[in-house]
């Protein structure tokens, strides 16, 4: 059974990276591994070997066997979420249409859903040991979680019905003359506009049972999924794994461990610089660790507010850019929960 | 730049957007001007720099003359509607705002103008001196910019055609408008920003943005030498410090600010940085 690791965190933390060294140390542990990931740093891609091609299918690293690396690919996954759920020319009506296209970009859980159904295809696909999940950082990240139940919500018809007064039969019935606030709105925006929203919306739903169904799966997938939060020790990242550590739980679990990425030597916090150090070099050691302690402050409040698990990842100055470095950024790690790679 | 009338902050996640908006307001007021800083976003992150509890649409006085407030897209909607296109005599705007709502959902802009709108109005209206927008990041912000513009090529006619004309008209004074593009000296921020820059210069949105460059280290004289914690931070600013200029190498800054060691608070991160910018505008 195919072992889905989920990494998620605020955008900036080095979350692709740490992403993309897990999958390292688990093909190299003799795992066959898929990373997905989102927006690799160019240094990055091409140390997962893909260079600039990567793309939705997996492709197999030149030097490491056992690992594959891919690209989730939002707009991709709604033209799917149309040609999988819905009649052909129904399909062909939808992935041509101005408001299918912008909702694609715009809806906030979109990219989400597009990922994590692209990631629930790879684990269900069985032909991996372990398939190591980058989350979109779109809205925090939660949403990745929540997106099954939204867009199910969205091609549902909750908005369908504010615009046109009730659950429709057939094809278009726009009650204007029933609802005055439409006609007004209609004033505003011109005559077509609402008409044109409210057709793409009934093709929209044509795809609900496809979705909701999808949504289910996916749901039961992320149910099952080992969850690692990722961040720093600066207060906007905590912001973003304190939602997590809040939330998760009532909709996809608990995570495993919080990793703090870019983390300075513990034994740097408070250091006194004997007397005779050179002066420029002492008010450096000085200033990082200031900067060590208020990294191990956030990491021991953290722990003990949410009871979590805190594993800490250095912080290496030029980023890895082949395999020996991803892999060696895991070696030098701490606390690294046990059973990461392990089968569910 | 704090001699604008609107100053509007993006950059990719991460980077300190909102800590350099707090920053530039609490400026500003220092310089003796009457500031709106607008929470654009949906993050925590504004009201954390200034060290008060959540945000909401009214605006609140959070220091002497330093007001602050968040956009609640609803009540924008319902503001917009009565305020800019003049609906009255409505028993009531939610009908209405819903099915706004389910337009944002789908159309291109609605959601964007509404917004910027907001913000927009905030300066038109000339209540303030300044206006400071913690904006959405980079990956979003051109939507917002070309909102006018999108909305005009939706709406062909009529009073929402008038009021995006003024929108872009607004956005696109140099005298009037700066954007502020916060970047980190690595290696996804300042290819996000670069992207950026190129996108804004093809559009002629805005006037050209100024960037502004967080949390440089600077340059350590002193070889490492000595043991243990002292000559490992030595090495370990060395790398950093070489690493960022590779990157200031790409795109150098109109800004710089420091690295803050030790700060544990983020309205701490706001203060010093705002002392920071002080000196170097």
């Amino acid at each position: 059974m195919t072992k889905a690791l989920l990494v998620t965190g605020a955008g900036g933390v080095g979350k692709t990276t740490v992403s993309a060294a897990l999958g390292v140390i688990a093909a190299r542990s003799g795992l066959r591994t898929l990373v997905l990931t989102v927006d690799p740093a160019r240094r990055l891609a091409s140390a997962l070997g893909v260079g600039e091609e990567l793309g939705p299918e997996p492709q197999p690293h030149p030097d490491e066997p056992n690992l594959w690396a891919a690209m989730l690919d939002a707009s991709l996954s709604w033209r799917s979420v149309a040609t999988k759920h819905a009649d052909p020319d129904v399909a062909d009506r939808l992935v041509n249409n101005e408001f299918f296209i912008a909702a694609s970009q715009h809806f906030p859980a979109s990219q989400s859903y597009a990922a994590a159904d692209q990631a629930a295809t790879f684990v269900e696909a069985g032909a991996w040991d372990i398939v190591v999940v980058d989350t979109p950082p779109s809205a925090g990240g939660i949403d990745f979680f929540t997106a099954p139940a939204q867009m199910a919500d969205l091609v549902g018809g909750r908005l369908l019905r504010w615009l046109t007064g009730g659950p429709l039969p057939g094809r278009f019935l726009y009650r204007r003359a029933g609802r005055p606030f439409l006609r007004l709105a209609d004033s505003i925006l011109g005559s077509d506009l609402l008409e044109r929203v409210a057709e793409f919306l009934l093709d929209l739903r044509t795809t609900y049972d496809g979705v909701s169904d999808r949504g289910r799966q996916i749901e039961a997938l992320m149910g099952r999924a080992t969850i690692l939060v990722v961040t720093t020790a600066d207060p906007a990242p905590i912001a973003e794994a304190t939602r997590f550590y809040r939330e998760l739980p009532d909709v996809g679990g608990t995570p495993v461990a919080v990793i703090f990425n870019r983390t300075l030597p513990a034994e740097w916090s408070g250091f006194q610089p004997p007397d005779d150090l050179q002066r420029e070099l002492a008010e450096n050691v000085v200033r990082w660790g200031a900067e060590s302690l208020r990294q191990s402050d956030a990491r021991t409040g953290f722990a003990a507010v949410h009871h979590a698990h805190v594993a800490t990842i250095p912080w290496v100055p030029d980023p890895p850019n082949d395999l020996d470095g991803l892999g060696r950024l895991i070696e030098s790690a701490d606390a690294l929960p046990d059973g990461l790679f392990e089968a569910p | 730049m704090l001699d604008k009338r609107l100053v509007v902050v993006s950059g990719k996640g991460g980077v300190g957007k909102s800590a350099v908006a707090a920053a530039l307001a609490q400026l500003a007021t220092r310089k003796g001007k009457k500031v709106l800083l607008i929470d654009m976003g949906e993050s925590a992150g504004l009201s954390s720099h200034l060290g008060v509890s959540a945000l909401e649409f009214k605006p609140r006085e959070v220091r002497p003359d330093l007001f602050a407030m968040r956009i609640v897209r609803s009540d924008a909607l319902i503001e917009y509607l009565t305020l800019q296109l003049s609906i009255r005599g409505l028993k009531t705007l939610s009908p209405l705002a819903r099915a706004f709502d389910a337009l944002a959902t789908a159309a291109p802009a609605v959601r964007e103008i509404i917004s910027i709108g907001k913000v927009l109005w905030e300066v038109r209206e000339r209540n303030w001196d300044l206006v400071v927008a913690d904006a959405p990041p980079t990956g979003q912000i051109g939507s917002y910019l070309r909102a006018p513009v999108s909305i005009s090529e939706l709406v062909p006619t009529g009073r929402i055609q008038r009021q995006a004309a003024w929108m872009g008209g607004t956005l696109s004074d140099p005298e009037v408008t700066r954007l502020v593009l916060v970047n980190l000296a690595e290696e996804l921020p300042t290819t996000e920003t670069k992207q950026t820059l190129k996108w804004l210069d093809e559009n002629d949105l805005v006037a050209p943005p100024t960037v502004i460059t967080n949390r440089l280290v600077s340059k350590l004289s002193a070889r490492p030498s000595g043991k243990g914690p002292a000559r490992e931070s030595a090495i370990h600013h060395r790398a950093v410090f070489t690493e960022q200029q590779h990157w200031l190498g790409r795109l150098e800054p109109d800004i710089a600010l420091p690295y803050l060691f030790g700060l544990l608070t983020a309205s701490e991160v706001a203060a010093r940085l705002s002392d920071e910018l002080e000196a170097s505008l």
